[in-house]
Parts: structure tokens; sequence; C-alpha cells
């Protein structure tokens, strides 16, 4: 095109005065600005007819059910479902991204091996010879990783790996792997489900619930259905953290208190319920009193934590006298709490007579496994990975031979990340499966890419954090766009090159068989008039046609079930609380206090390209992200606003701005996750630093567990 | 303000809590993708980022402990007496259909920026670059919302695709399109919020929730004082908050 815009507008303004009283320059004008727009390098919008498919966020941690909208049956946009139990019709902008992260820069569109520095791309048959050639040479020292807290994949990939001979079958820590030490220090099986639906009055320790924490999006919907817009709220949510973060900001208090003092905090509350006369059947109780009463009084907690007595004296009083109180506790970047802090939670859940009831807290059973020789998923929560790399690093647990990784980016998403990486340097093989080029498929000598879950078979077991047993099926709706292929297909395919019995041909037969077992669960049924916290507080579970699930799970409706699984009675643990938490004094270092988004995506997705829209500019500004500090801290530390500063801590530093924010308590340094990849796109690259490579790790007392939950820094 | 509050019979209005907003960005998310903006590369920087949809952080400005935040999202105010509308030289925005959606007219728009500058919400970007998406990732584009080049202005429409949607859902079903349920026009940002901060309806009909919502003690909206008359309602039982949608003096 000869003219553009600016010099069609010079010409045009040059001559047209006398001419202002004749319509034909306004015409000609308005044909021209048409014309000028018909530019053919601007993409044009897909033509087609238009329908709406139901499947599951993958990507999206809360596993909401989604509605896909196709044009010309290519997926466009991924919306909530209404009638989903974990949407209720709300997405997350990471859901919102399964769409167009189909199209991702990032993503890795063929097998590829090692070159050297680079990867040469080679076929699938050439991908398998070579694994199965590399796994049989490393038969019992291979391990596993999976990032998938909720997939049948996991049967796949741990009965593989222990057919293969297994150094261990791990999860990538997150708060259910958190959850599941506390659970079994307490003596109980299952995953803990928090019934936010029913519960009138929720104390939230720590825990991001209306962000990262568990089913964020049908916690949201919970907290917002009781709260109709400019009325009295018929709940009332504390939040209890370091910050005030997105749930801190809904909720009605906030009271600051230092994640590492989470425990404390509980035990405080805890204190007043027992002098008010809460008492327990449970096993441990004698201990437990003589545990907060011997060193968590309102004295005891003002000089360790800095809240005063009132404060929590108000809040055990209100939780008394609730109808349907819950208590809920976690990390506030979603991972590195102590299981400790969860069972001082749990146990103002005992005292309060919360135990599986409505609005309470439930012991979820495992649905049934169908890969024999898979891990459940309890044994699976139960295995801890930085202490296993930690161990692989400094040389006392030999190093597996093979190690293959699914849907998880140890490189990027674990704590103290440069021993992380040595530890992974120490393994002769690594197979990554995943979609993105991510900073740990970067360090494999395979790579071989999972289908994205708009283009494979999948489902979503019962998230951390969902008060009810809950299934919902991924589907494929899309051809795989490039040359990948679904990761339980390439296992089992793997499986039989060399001569593993699995059981099953296709990870479509796997999921299948899933769904046919859920069937013989008793008390499941289909959410679709009747929702499960509906019949949580009491309403009949309607029944379940059995033949029919399959097509009401491509439908986009849930199998659900209520309930816990019968077991003996919840103890209190108290040996593990009078080890691991102490009310001491208050820290003197300044701490981190991380905080992550769902707009940042996962360790495993990077940045999702739309979301950088929604980052602000006190977090992210060119290629530096911020970390927020109170004006007092910022005094004491001598910090400026706008100021660059390092920071130090885990053998690292890490480069940053400095925003004021009131709403950090003193002494803590907020810090957003999901920043700093070396790998990914240019969406993700470069943007700003990883702050949780910052973080040392250290074992709890009492439990063993690795966590990082307030890790100090340095700022210089 | 110069000029009249523009009357229709139908009057879509959103009405957005602002306590139950924790600042997700969903909204946002939601609002690009149905629209078709391109993926920003250089997002931080604020002054060029096109979001039609924008969640804005409130502080009450005390220091610790007693500072507040809350979070307000921002569409286009669809004002019904919108200054945006009487600057534009050639018309290409203009407020005269049913319903109170100011339009907005990409082939007739001529980049003069006028509107951006008589917008006192901010609400209007112009395009400086030409859209790019990733490779391939136009395939996802929505057949609803054109694709706009650089040089012209754009802004938040209320989904008014929906809208055309919502009407001929209601002329199949039977229904009479220029009366619809409560709930069968949504935005695509109010469909996807997680927390259900966001409403919208016909702030006319008795009949749609929003018509209530509206009249709650709680309910402003932004420099009414301006007095132009928007069609976004906010709500906040938090009077700091509801103090910050106007500018007030000091001694006020
Ligand atoms: S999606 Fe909802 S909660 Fe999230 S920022 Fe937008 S309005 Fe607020
Ligand atoms: S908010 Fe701005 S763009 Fe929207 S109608 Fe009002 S003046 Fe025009």
């Amino acid at each position: 095109m000869g003219l553009d815009r600016r010099a069609f507008l010079g010409l045009v303004a040059g001559g047209t005065v006398g001419a202002m009283f004749t319509p034909i320059p306004w015409k000609l004008i308005d044909d021209a600005s048409i014309w000028t727009q018909n530019w053919p390098w601007i993409p044009r919008v897909p033509k087609g007819q238009v329908d709406y498919v139901a499947t599951t966020s993958k990507l999206c941690p809360a596993g909401e059910g989604l509605k896909i909208m196709r044009v010309a049956g290519n997926p466009i946009l991924a919306g909530g479902n209404a009638s989903h139990p974990l949407s209720c019709g709300g997405v997350s902008a990471l859901a919102r991204s399964e769409v167009y992260m189909l199209y991702s820069p990032a993503r890795i569109k063929s097998p590829m091996k090692r070159n050297g520095k680079t990867f040469a791309p080679i076929t699938w048959e050439q991908a398998l010879v070579e694994m199965a050639e590399k796994l049989g040479a490393a038969k019992g020292a291979v391990a596993s990783i999976s990032g998938d807290n909720t997939g049948t994949i996991n049967e796949v990939l741990t009965a593989l790996t222990a057919k293969l001979g297994s150094a261990g079958s791990f999860m990538m820590p997150s708060e259910a792997t958190t959850a599941a030490k506390a659970m079994k220090l307490m003596g109980v099986q299952g995953q803990a489900g928090y019934d936010f639906e029913n519960a009138d009055m929720v104390l939230v320790l720590g825990a991001d619930i209306f962000e990262t924490w568990g089913t964020s999006s049908r916690n949201r919907k919970a907290f917002g259905a009781n709260r109709p817009a400019g009325a009295k709220p018929a709940n009332t949510y504390v939040y209890v953290g370091p910050t005030r973060n997105n749930t801190a900001a809904v909720c009605d208090q906030w009271v600051p208190a230092a994640a590492a003092d989470l425990g404390v905090v509980a035990l405080g509350i805890a204190w007043h319920l027992l002098k008010a006369g809460a008492t327990s059947n449970a096993p441990g109780f004698d201990t437990f009193k003589a545990v907060v009463n011997g060193g968590f009084g309102p004295e005891d907690v003002k000089r360790a934590t800095g809240i005063a007595p009132e404060t929590l004296a108000t809040i055990a009083k209100a939780l008394a006298s609730a109808k349907a109180p819950l208590v809920v506790t976690g990390s506030p970047f979603g991972q590195g709490l102590g299981a400790a802090p969860v069972i001082a939670g749990m146990s103002l859940n005992m005292l309060l007579g919360r135990i599986n009831k409505p609005g309470g807290v439930s012991m979820l059973p495992e649905l049934p496994s169908v890969v024999p020789g898979a891990l459940t998923r309890a044994a699976m929560l139960d295995g801890d990975l930085p202490a296993f790399l930690k161990g692989v690093e400094s040389g006392k647990t030999p190093a597996p031979k093979a190690l293959l990784i699914y849907d998880a980016n140890p490189a990027y998403g674990l704590p103290e990340a440069a021993t992380m990486a040595k530890a992974l340097e120490k393994i002769p093989f690594k197979v990554s499966f995943s979609s993105f080029m991510d900073e740990t498929a970067a360090l494999c000598d395979l790579v071989l890419p999972n289908s994205l879950p708009l283009e494979r078979y999948d489902d979503v077991a019962t998230p951390y954090g969902s008060g009810f047993c809950v299934y919902s099926l991924v589907r494929p709706i899309q051809k795989p766009i490039c040359d990948t292929k679904t990761t339980g297909d390439v296992l089992l395919g793997l499986a039989r090159k060399l001569s593993i019995d699995l059981k099953f041909d296709n990870f479509q037969q796997v999921i299948k068989e899933k769904v046919a077992s859920l069937t013989k669960v008793s008390g499941g049924f289909v959410a679709k008039d009747v929702m499960p916290w509906q019949v949580a507080a009491g309403k009949p579970a309607p029944a379940l046609v059995g033949g029919d699930l399959w097509k009401a799970l491509e439908a986009g409706y849930a199998w659900t079930m209520v309930g816990q699984a019968a077991q003996p009675a919840m103890g209190f643990a108290a040996e593990v609380l009078a080890k691991a938490v102490k009310a001491g004094k208050p820290a003197t270092a300044t701490v981190l206090a991380p905080y992550a988004q769902l707009r940042t995506g996962t360790p495993v997705t990077g940045m999702p390209c739309q979301d950088l829209t929604m980052v602000p500019d006190t977090e992210l500004k060119g290629d530096t992200t911020f970390i927020r500090v109170n004006s007092e801290t910022a005094k004491a530390l001598s910090l400026k606003k706008g100021q660059s500063v390092k920071l130090s801590g885990a053998g690292v530093d890490c480069q940053a701005k400095v925003h004021i924010f009131e709403s950090v308590m003193p002494g803590m340094v907020a810090a957003p996750l999901g920043f700093g990849h070396t790998a990914f796109d240019y969406y993700s690259q470069g943007k700003g630093a990883n702050y949780l490579s910052l973080a040392a790790v250290a074992e709890e007392p009492g439990s063993g567990l690795s966590m990082w939950i307030a890790p100090e820094v340095k700022i210089a | 303000m110069s000029g009249q509050k523009k009357e229709f019979p139908i009057t879509w209005g959103m009405v957005i809590d602002i306590d139950k907003c924790t600042g997700c960005g969903a909204c946002m998310a939601s609002c690009q993708t149905e629209n078709n903006v391109e993926p920003q590369r250089e997002a931080s920087n604020k002054l060029r980022a096109t979001s039609w949809m924008l969640v804005y952080e409130l502080t009450n400005d005390k220091a610790f402990p007693n500072h507040d935040i809350a979070y307000l999202p921002r569409p286009c105010q669809q004002c019904g007496n919108p200054p945006c509308v009487s600057v534009c030289p050639v018309i290409a925005t203009d407020k005269n259909e049913n319903g109170g959606i100011v339009s907005q007219v990409y082939p007739r728009c001529i980049g003069c920026r006028y509107c951006v500058a008589a917008c006192p919400y901010h609400v209007r970007y112009f395009g400086w670059y030409d859209p790019i998406w990733p490779e391939g990732m136009d395939k996802t584009l929505s057949p609803m919302t054109s694709v706009r080049p650089r040089g012209v202005v754009e802004k938040c429409t209320f989904c008014h695709h929906r809208w055309t949607q919502a009407k001929d859902a209601a002329r199949v079903a039977g229904k009479d399109p220029e009366n619809l349920d409560d709930g069968a026009y949504v935005t695509s940002c109010v469909q996807n919020c997680p927390s259900g901060a966001l409403a919208f309806g016909d702030i006319k009909n008795p009949k749609h929730k929003v018509h209530e919502l509206v009249k709650s003690p709680y309910a402003f909206r932004l420099l009414e004082r301006l007095g132009t008359e928007t069609q976004v309602y906010y709500i906040s039982r938090r009077e700091w908050v509801r103090k910050l949608g106007d500018n007030y003096l000091k001694s006020e």
C-alpha cells in the first residue's frame, strides 16, 4: 500500500477547509478510512459453525470444569462450566489459557534428543528405542517425579517405575504433600477435604485459599455465594498470614503473623478454646492439653508473634459460637509448610468438633486404582522430593541412574534451586515429558512432549482442598497440533517394548477403566441437579445410573461423593507439636514472604501469553520484579521506593526493585513467585527473578519433613 | 458537563462488588481473549498495554497495620452522557442504540485520539502497533470481534456480540429478544469471574438482579460529580472505598 494512514490524513488536512459544506469529502474520508484499514497482514478471524464442548482444566491446579467454544471444530475460548462443582461458572486466568496455550511459542514441537548443548528432533520410534535401551540398563535405579496431583497417569508412571526397579516415585511438593504428612502423623487416612460451602466462620491460617490453595475457584464461589453484594455477609472469614494477599484482601479480618508462626497462632487459639472448656476423646488429648497450656498462653503467643491476646480471644470466641466453624491451614505460597502447623490447625477443628460434619473437614477416601502395581496417592505424597534431591546432591543418597519427569519442573519450581540443579546433574539419564520447553526439559537427555490437555485423554480426581471426592474427565477436542503424544500412551508403549505388563494398551483404556471403577463406589453420584455440598448438608444423594457415567462426564458433569472413609479416630499428634511448634522470640533477620498467583502460571506452564497484561507494574516493570516491604521495614533497612537491591539466600542472589506496600508485616519482604524463568518463551524468559531459589530447605523437627516456609534473606 | 443523559428502554449495566474482588485478573484474561486483544510481550509498560478491562489496586493510604486494600475492575463505564462521544469528529463512537452501550466503529475511527483524552476513566486504548499473535495462535481468534489494525482506538463494548447472540437465542426459543431473561446476556468477565464479584443485566428491568443492586446504599459510581451518569456501578461496604470513587477535597 503506497499511502499510509498518517500521510493520507496530512493530505486531507491540506486542502479541505473550503469543501466542508459538501458531503462528498466526508463520504470520501469514510471510504478511504475503510480502505486504509484493509490491511492484509492483520489476522482474519475464523469463520464456521460455533459450538461448545466440555472438558476439565488440567493446566490450572484448581481443576475447573470448562466449556470450550469452538468454531468449525477448532477451540477458540475456554470459559467456566456452570454445572461443574469446581467451577460453578468461574475460571482462573490460568484455566482460561488452555486454548491459546496450544500455540504457545514455548511448545515443544516434536520428540528431541540432546546433542551436546542443543537438541535434535528424533522420531517417536527412535525415542522409544533409546528410552527402552537406557531404562533397561538403569534397572533397579529408576526414579520418577510427577507434578500432577490429580491424574490417573500417576498410576501408569509409578507402576512402570516400580517394574523398572524404583529408586523413588515422587510428587512435586505442594499443599497436598504437607497435608498428607500431617494426616499420617495424626493417624488417619485420606485427603483432608474442606466444606467451605456449608461453613459460616472460616479461620484461614496462611493458606491462600482464593488464589493458589487447592480448589481455589470453587473456594471463591463458596465464599461469594453467602455474601450477597452490599448485604451483610452470611459467613465470616479471618485470614492469618504475613501479607494482605488476594485472600486476605476480601476477608473480614487480616491478622498479620509470620508464616513461621502459624502453628503458634493455632495453639494460641487452642489455649482459649481449652480454657473455655473444649475437650475431646481423641487419642493424645491430654498431651495436647499439656503442650498448649505449657507454652501457648496469651502472653507467650504475644511475645512470639506480636498478636494481642484480645485478638486471639475474640477469634476463639467467634469460632466457638459459630454454627459451622472451619479452620484451614496452608502455606501463603502454596508450598514449604511443615506438617506441624497443619496438625495444629486441624486440632482446632477437632476441639470444635468439626471432623466429618457439614461445613467441617472430612478425610476423603482415595478413588480405586486400576493399574496393577501402581503407588497409591497417599504413598506418592509420602515421598519428600527436596530431601531426596538434597541427599543425592550431598552424596548421602545414591543418585538414580535414570529419572522420568512428568508434568513437573523441579529445576525451577523447587526451593534451593542451586542444590537441586546440582542433584539433577548427577542423574545420568533424564527424560522430560513436558509440553513446554521448561528449565527441567532443557536439562534432560530426551524430551518427549506430552500433548496438551485439549489434545489428550486425562482426568482430574479430587484436587487437594475439595470438600468432596470429585472426578472429571479431560478429553481431546482437537488433534495434536505438533508431533506430540499423550504421555500415558508413550509409557504404555515403552512398557510393551520392555516386555512389562501394565494391563493396558493405551491410556484411554486406563481412563475408561477408572470411570468404570467409579460406578462401583457406593454413594457416588453425578453432580447435576444436586451438588455435593447440598448432600453434605443433608439432601439425599441421587442414585448413580452406571452405564451413563462416561457420557455424563463427557458432557462436563462431575462424579462426586460425599463423606469420609471409615477409619480410626484422628489423634492430636501432640508429640510432633511439642517438638515443632515453639513460641520463641520473633525473628530478627529479614524474612522472605513469597506469594504466588495463578496469573503467573505454574512452574510447568510458565507465564501464560495473555497474562503479562494482568501483572501490575508494581510487580514487574521491564525485566525487573519488585519486592514489597512496608515503610517501617524500608526505613529499618534503609530502602527507598524504586531502589534496586540484591537479595541473597541459599547461596543464590536475585535482583529486585523496592515497592513500598503497607500490607506486609514489618521485617518481611514479600516477593512474587512465577517470574525469573530462563526457559520457555519471550513471555516468560528473563522477566524478573525466581525468588523461590533463595529459600533454604530445613528439616522440620518431629516430622522430618522438608520445609522452607520462612526463608531468611539478606538485602543489599 | 454539557449534554444530556441519553435514555433507552433497555439500560445494560454492570454492578461490581468490590468487597468480593480478590484482584486475580481472571476478568482481564477473559476479556482479552474474548475480544481478540493480542498477547502483549511488553505488557509491563502500562502506557502502551491494552486492557479493556483493568483491575486497579486501591488503598486507604494508611500505614501498617491500618492499611487496607481493595481491587477495582474497570471496564468502559458506558456513560449515559459520554464525554468521548461529543468530541469524536467522525462519529466513530456513539451512544445511539437501545441498551446504551457506547459503540466504537473501528473502520470509521481516524485515530485522532480526542476520545482517549476526553474519557475521564482512561478506558480507551490507541493501537500503537499492529497486533501480532505468536505463530498459529490466530487460529484461536474469536469470530465475534474484529481484529483492529494499528492506528485506531478501541475499548470495552460490554461484549456487544453476546447481546446479539442472546437475542438470536431468544428468537430461536420463541422468546422476546427485547425482554431477555436475567443472565441471558452477560459479558465474558462477568461470566468467568471466579468470585462472582460481577453482575450484569438491564438496570431498568425489575426482573434483573442489577435493578435492585444499583439501589443499594453501598452502591456508587465513579466520578459521579462529572455527571457522566455511567452504567457501571460499584458496591462496597467500606466507606473509604466509596469515597475514593470520586475526587473529594480533604475537607469534605
Ligand atoms: S475476575 Fe473477579 S475477582 Fe478476579 S479481578 Fe476480576 S472481578 Fe476481581
Ligand atoms: S467510560 Fe470513557 S469511553 Fe466509556 S463511555 Fe464513558 S467516556 Fe466514553
